[in-house]
C-alpha cells in the first residue's frame, strides 16, 4: 500500500547575483515522481549537491516545493503539527540536532506531550520505553546531549523522531557522521525498529554499501532528478543507467589494487545554474549520443527502470572484480604478522 | 539530578568569573551601592530634600560625612536618593530596550523577512549618537521619570538588536531549530526554548555593558537639566547643581562625578568579565 506519493516535485532556489548580475534561477529538484509504500525503506543516493536532502526536507514539511504534488495516504499532505504527526526527520549531524539546553527525556517527551499522544504525567514512563526501543539505557534520561556520544545522540534524536509515532521517518544522512561501527548499529536499529513497527524510512545517503544492506527499493539521483530507480537487489545486481554504474563502481575496495578496472567518470558535475541540454548526465557520460542532448530520457515509475536513451543498447553490465576471499585473508595475514613484528612485547613498553 | 547538570555547567561559568578578581571587585561595588541606594531612608538620618539655610555647603565632617550642598541638604543623603533614580532609571530602561531590542533582533533572524526591513529601521537609529539621540527624545517628550526611562531604553535598544540579531542568525543555522519545526512546535516555543535560550549569552554581556551606557546617559541628561527637575535628587543634576560652587565647594560636584565614574565603570568591567568568562561555545 502506497503511502507517500511525489508527482512532478520542483523546487528552484532564487539567487541574488550580486549587485548588477540580476536574478538567477537553481532547480535543485525537477520534477520528481516517487512512490514509498508502508513498511518500506526507499533509499535516495547520489552525490553531493544533487537535491537529495532537499528532496528530504520536503518530505518532512521543512521546505516547501515550487510545483508539484505530495499525497499522504492517498490525501494532499498537511502542513506544521499534522505533517509532523506523520513524518519525522533525523539529521545527519547528531552534534548539532539536540537543542543543548534540553534534557534528553525533555528531548523525547517534547513531541509527544505537545502532540497528545501522553499525558504529562505519564511521560517519563513514555519516555523509557522510547529510549528502549532505541537501545539507550533509562538513566541517561537525565543527561544533556554534551554529555553523550555520537551514536547515543543519535539515537535520542531517533527516540525523538518516535515519539510523534511517525508513519515515515527521512533519515537524512543520518549514519554518516558517525564511526563505522557505530554506523552498523545504527543501521541494524532502523531494521529493527521498523519490524517492530512497520514504520517506512527514506534513508537519504551518499554512501552505497550500507544502502546495499538495508533497502528495499533505491532511487539514484543526479542533478535533480532521479536517473535510476528499481528493486536494491536488481539495482545493485544489474544497474542499467551509466551513473550508477560508476557510483557503484566508485565504492572503496577494502584491498587497494584487487579490484579490478574501475569505471570513472570523466570531467566534473556542471555548474546547477548551467545545466546540459537534455539528459543532464551526457557531458559526462561515455555513451552521449546527439540524441541524449536532444531531449530529457523519461523514466518509468514501476518496476526497474532508467531514464537513459540507451538503456537497451548499452553494453552488458560486468560487475567489478571484489577482492577474492582468500587474497583477503592472506592480506591480512601479512598485514598481521608485520605489526606483531613492530610492536614492541607489552612488558618492555610497561618499563 | 538534570538540574545538578545544569548546575555544574553554571557553576563553571561562576568559577571562571570568580577567578577575576577585577570582576569580584565590581560585582561587590555594584551589590553595594544598590544596596545602600534602596536602604537610603533607613541608612540617613536626613531628609534629602529639607533646607538648611544656615548649613550651606559645608566641607565633608562634622556631622555631614560628605558636607552639604547649596541649599544645606546633607550631600551624602542627596547621593544616596540619586543613586535611587539614576539606578532605577538605568535598570528600567536597560531592561525595557534589552526587551525591545532583543526581541527585535531574534524576529529579525527568525523570519528572514522580516530581516532587511527591521535591520534599516536599527540602522536609522543607529546612526545618531546616543548622547544626541536620548537628548532629542527628552526634550521632545518632555522632563519626567517616564520619558527619561522611554529615551535611555531607546537609546541602548538598537545595539541590542544588533547582537540578538547577529546571536540568533548563528542558532538558526543550527539543526536543532529544524528539528524544532519537524516536530510540529509553535513558533512562540521555538522561539524561547529554542533560539532564545541557546543565544542569550552574548545578548546578556551586551546587556551589562549596556546598562554603564544607560546610568551615563541618564546622568548626562539630568546634568544638562533636560532629566528630572530640581528638587529631585538625581546624580547628574546633583553634579550640575554643583558645578557653580566648583571653587567654593568642590566636594559637591566631585562626590556626585565619582559616583557615576563608579557605577559605570563597575558595570563596564562586570561586562567584559562576563564576556570573557562565559562567551565561550556553549556546551
Amino acid at each position: 500500500m502506497t503511502l507517500l506519493t511525489l508527482t512532478q516535485i520542483t523546487r528552484d532556489f532564487h539567487l541574488r547575483g550580486g549587485l548588477f548580475g540580476g536574478r538567477r534561477v537553481l532547480r535543485a529538484l525537477d520534477g520528481i515522481d516517487l512512490e514509498i509504500a508502508r513498511g518500506e525503506t526507499l533509499s535516495l543516493v547520489g552525490e553531493s549537491g544533487c537535491g537529495k536532502s532537499t528532496l528530504g526536507r520536503i518530505v518532512a514539511g521543512l521546505q516547501s516545493p515550487s510545483s508539484g504534488e505530495i499525497l499522504i495516504n492517498g490525501k494532499p499532505a498537511l502542513r506544521g503539527k499534522a505533517r509532523a504527526r506523520q513524518i519525522q526527520i533525523v539529521f545527519q549531524d547528531p552534534f548539532g540536532s539536540l537543542n543543548p539546553k534540553m534534557s534528553v527525556g525533555a528531548l523525547i517527551a517534547e513531541p509527544a506531550t505537545l502532540h497528545g499522544l501522553v499525558s504529562r504525567r505519564d511521560a517519563p514512563q513514555r519516555v523509557q520505553e522510547l529510549m528502549r526501543l532505541v537501545g539507550l539505557r533509562g538513566a541517561l534520561a537525565e543527561r544533556f546531549p554534551h554529555e553523550l556520544s555520537g551514536g547515543q545522540r543519535q539515537r535520542v534524536a531517533l527516540a525523538r523522531a518516535l515519539a510523534t509515532e511517525p508513519e515515515l521517518i527521512v533519515c537524512d544522512e543520518a549514519v554518516s557522521a558517525l564511526d563505522v561501527s557505530v554506523q552498523a548499529q545504527i543501521a541494524n536499529l532502523l531494521q529493527d525498529i521498523q519490524k517492530k513497527t512497520g514504520i517506512s524510512l527514506l534513508f537519504i545517503s551518499h554512501g552505497l554499501s550500507l544502502v546495499r544492506h538495508i533497502s528495499h527499493r533505491v532511487a539514484v539521483m543526479y542533478l535533480g532528478r532521479i536517473v535510476e530507480q528499481g528493486e536494491a537487489e536488481q539495482v545493485f545486481a544489474n544497474p542499467l543507467h551509466p551513473y550508477t554504474r560508476a557510483l557503484i563502481s566508485a565504492t572503496p575496495e577494502p584491498l587497494p589494487g584487487t579490484g579490478g578496472n574501475r569505471l570513472e567518470l570523466e570531467g566534473e558535475i556542471p555548474s546547477p545554474l548551467a545545466l546540459p541540454s537534455g539528459c543532464t548526465f551526457r557531458s559526462r557520460c561515455p555513451h552521449a549520443t546527439e540524441r541524449c542532448a536532444a531531449a530529457q530520457p523519461p523514466l518509468e515509475t514501476t518496476g526497474h527502470a532508467a531514464a537513459c536513451w540507451h538503456v537497451d543498447s548499452l553494453p552488458e553490465y560486468a560487475p567489478r572484480q571484489t577482492t577474492p576471499p582468500e587474497r583477503m585473508r592472506a592480506a591480512l595475514d601479512l598485514y598481521r604478522s608485520a605489526a606483531a613484528r613492530r610492536t614492541p612485547p607489552l612488558e618492555e613498553t610497561i618499563n | 539530578m538534570s538540574d545538578a547538570t545544569a548546575f555544574a555547567a553554571r557553576g563553571r561559568t561562576w568559577r571562571r568569573l570568580r577567578r577575576n578578581p577585577m570582576m569580584t571587585l565590581a560585582l561587590g561595588v555594584l551589590m553595594l551601592i544598590t544596596l545602600a541606594a534602596i536602604l537610603a531612608p533607613v541608612l540617613t538620618p536626613f531628609d534629602p530634600y529639607e533646607t538648611n539655610i544656615r548649613a550651606r555647603l559645608k566641607p565633608p565632617g562634622d556631622g555631614h560625612i560628605l558636607g552639604t550642598d547649596s541649599q544645606g541638604r546633607d550631600l551624602l543623603t542627596r547621593l544616596l536618593y540619586g543613586a535611587r533614580t539614576t539606578l532605577l532609571i538605568g535598570f528600567v530602561g536597560t531592561g525595557f530596550g534589552a526587551l525591545l531590542g532583543g526581541t527585535i533582533g531574534l524576529c529579525a533572524a527568525f523570519y528572514r523577512r522580516l530581516d532587511s526591513v527591521l535591520m534599516r529601521i536599527i540602522d536609522v537609529f543607529l546612526s545618531f549618537p546616543s548622547i544626541l539621540f536620548g537628548l532629542s527624545l527628552a526634550a521632545m517628550l518632555g522632563p519626567g521619570l517616564d520619558s527619561l526611562i522611554f529615551a535611555v531604553g531607546l537609546s541602548v535598544m538598537p545595539g541590542i538588536a544588533r547582537i540578538s540579531r547577529g546571536a540568533a542568525l548563528s542558532i538558526m543555522a543550527q539543526d536543532y531549530m529544524d528539528s524544532g519545526r519537524a516536530i510540529g512546535l509553535p513558533v512562540q516555543r521555538l522561539l524561547s526554548g529554542y533560539l532564545l535560550a541557546n543565544a542569550y549569552p552574548p545578548i546578556l554581556t551586551y546587556t551589562t555593558l549596556a546598562f554603564g551606557d544607560a546610568v551615563l546617559l541618564a546622568a548626562t541628561l539630568g546634568f544638562l537639566g533636560l532629566g528630572l527637575q530640581p528638587p529631585t535628587a538625581e546624580l547628574g543634576s546633583i553634579a550640575a547643581e554643583g558645578r557653580s560652587f566648583l571653587f567654593l565647594a568642590p566636594h559637591v560636584s566631585t562626590a556626585a562625578s565619582v559616583l557615576i565614574f563608579v557605577i559605570v565603570l563597575s558595570f563596564n568591567l562586570l561586562g567584559d568579565a562576563l564576556r570573557d568568562a562565559g562567551d565561550r561555545r556553549s556546551v
